[in-house]
């Protein structure tokens, strides 16, 4: 079941998310994205595809599964989707609800993505659920902060960001860890704020 | 810090103008004999609401968080700097503007140094990082 509240907050920032996110931030981030995402290899899962701004990033000729709760941001997403020299296939869900199999994907990457879902635990929970055992989670986020003022500061202005997009003030690093994912390594790319997570699911 | 230098000028073109602008915003809200505690906290929180926006026309080009948290501490600061200081004795505009950019570079310096401690891989130690 689609959370309709969200979908539509999303469905509004569509039009102007490039605008928004499509030069200063990719730019910026790019080289951490192109180094992350060079780790696809298998039966891919890729959350939140967005507008597709992501895309350039990914190495070629991958097979990529990717959903987003908007419909119009795929829609959006359909001229880099198509550029793409891999496949991607694009679906629209919520992570809350994933119609996939248990243990489908071996890998699952997610582009600052979980400072949007609702319920962040329950999110990467399902995430882990269509994980194969021994599967990998390779996240590129953005958080709250540990450290004062900083902390203080991300917390105030999530009271705004949250009525218009993401939150400035997820604490993703435990939420993977209340999920039940085994921590690999956490690389801290601005402050302690733009992160890379990457975890795994337990073997078997 | 990022090292290309499209960004670096990106930093503190976004933290002097945001601090400057703030500084400016400060000597025209605050009057001089104000309760210089009052002054203080209240352009703390104009300074920060002001700097959201104003980091996001910012960040179109320069980047998101990279530009957002700097800008909103230099706000934060820019406001409470020059708000104590109209409070105390009466400042000028471009006084306003000259010490709310320096607070700007100021911010991101330190910034820039606390980046630089807190980038690159860290462990789980006792379940914290």
């Amino acid at each position: 079941m689609i959370d309709l509240n969200t979908q539509q907050k999303w469905d509004k920032a569509a039009a102007n998310f490039d605008l928004m996110a499509g030069v200063g931030a990719e730019r910026r981030w790019l080289p951490q994205k192109e180094k992350l995402f060079s780790n696809m290899q298998g039966k891919v899962l890729f959350l939140a595809l967005g507008t597709g701004l992501d895309i350039p990033a990914f190495p070629p000729d991958q097979d990529i599964t990717a959903i987003d709760i908007s419909p119009e941001m795929i829609k959006h997403a359909r001229a880099r989707m198509d550029d793409y020299s891999g496949s991607i296939t694009a679906e629209v869900m919520d992570v809350h609800d994933l119609s996939f199999e248990d243990g489908q994907f071996d890998q699952i990457y997610t582009s600052c993505t979980f400072c949007s879902v609702p319920d962040p635990v329950a999110g990467l929970s399902s995430l882990k659920r269509v994980l194969k055992p021994g599967g990998e989670l390779f996240m590129f986020e953005h958080t709250g902060s540990r450290y004062f003022p900083l902390s203080l500061m991300m917390k105030l202005m999530s009271v705004i960001t949250e009525k218009v997009g993401p939150s400035m003030d997820r604490q993703t690093v435990d939420n993977v860890l209340k999920a039940g994912f085994e921590l690999v390594e956490v690389e801290h790319v601005f402050l302690d704020v733009v992160k890379i997570i990457k975890a795994r699911r337990a073997p078997d | 810090m990022d090292n290309r230098l499209y960004f670096v000028l990106g930093d503190l073109l976004s933290n002097i103008v945001i601090g400057a602008l703030i500084g400016v915003i400060a000597v025209l809200v605050v009057g001089t004999g104000w309760n210089m505690w009052l002054a203080m906290v209240l352009m703390m929180v104009v300074g920060m609401a002001i700097s959201l926006p104003a980091s996001l026309a910012f960040g179109i080009r320069f980047g998101a968080m990279e530009v957002m948290v700097p800008a909103m501490q230099t706000g934060m600061m820019s406001g409470m700097v020059v708000g104590m200081w109209q409070a105390m004795s009466p400042l000028s505009v471009s006084q306003g503007a000259i010490i709310g950019g320096i607070t700007g570079l100021v911010i991101l310096n330190i910034i820039w140094v606390a980046n630089t401690a807190l980038r690159g891989i860290r462990t789980l130690e006792g379940g914290r990082l």
